[in-house]
């Protein structure tokens, strides 16, 4: 991982909650307060999925937000990574409930997951600066 | 006359060598602003499509407003006058060309009685 590098260029996230309980989306927001300030790195929440290279993706995915999902991850440009923030991207309490479409992996090829209910803020930017990583291969590779 | 002959108007000039080097500048800046574009992006409805918070796009019928929607206040504060309005226009030459005779007798014994 060379941090130096990924830093050159801003990484934009846009954050889509298909269900959550607002437990994650709170600290996304949590993460985003001046005690960690990840904008100082360029790191902060976009509006738009066309401007964004990480989608981070709280709650389990319902039935009704299944398409929407697929739409937004389709309308971001390449290279791209997706995160499951908190334990209900792998189903967690919700798991085989009949109102899910499944884990978030079955709709979107995940390139990792922050487990916790909720995550605490140190555990997003963890996991963003690891996707920063996936973003430097991918774009190796392309 | 040649070709290359600029002609002027006098609020202005025409120039078909200036026009050609204008036109190459042109497409040599759009050449320039399309390359720096993204080489990877996909392509498919729902890429290309507009973003409506994850919502398909309900295409341009269901989202067009009607120029009527400007003047909605004044047909609604005038509607008791349009109820009685539209049912007289019947579309046929007859009815309005008696409507024209009719307000023009009305007219003229006015006229002839105010007269007398």
């Amino acid at each position: 991982m060379r941090l130096s590098r990924s830093f050159s260029r801003s990484l934009w996230v846009f954050h889509f909650n298909t269900g959550s309980c607002n437990g994650c989306d709170i600290e996304v927001l949590a993460a985003l307060m001046p005690r960690h300030d990840p904008e100082r790195f360029g790191i902060k929440l976009v509006g738009s999925p066309r401007h964004a290279d990480v989608m981070i993706v709280t709650g389990p995915v319902t039935w009704d937000m299944e398409d929407r999902l697929r739409r937004v991850y389709a309308q971001m440009p390449d290279p791209k990574v997706v995160i499951g923030m908190g334990s209900c991207q792998s189903g967690g309490v919700f798991f085989d409930s009949y109102n899910l479409v499944g884990p978030l992996d079955t709709i979107l090829p995940v390139t990792m997951y922050i487990p916790g209910c909720p995550p605490r803020p140190e555990a997003l930017i963890d996991g963003v600066v690891k996707a920063i990583a996936q973003l430097e291969e991918m774009e190796e590779e392309q | 006359m040649s070709w290359s002959t600029t002609l002027s108007t006098g609020a202005g000039f025409w120039d078909p060598v200036i026009w050609v080097i204008a036109a190459l500048v042109t497409i040599c800046i759009a050449w320039l602003i399309w390359r720096t574009g993204e080489r990877t992006c996909e392509r498919g409805a729902d890429a290309e499509g507009p973003f409506i918070s994850g919502n398909a796009d309900p295409g341009p019928s269901a989202v067009h407003v009607p120029g009527g929607n400007l003047y909605w206040g004044f047909s609604t504060a005038l509607s008791g006058m349009y109820h009685r309005l539209i049912p007289l226009h019947t579309g046929l030459l007859s009815d309005y060309l008696l409507w024209f005779l009719g307000v023009t007798a009305v007219i003229l014994v006015i006229v002839v009685g105010v007269g007398a």
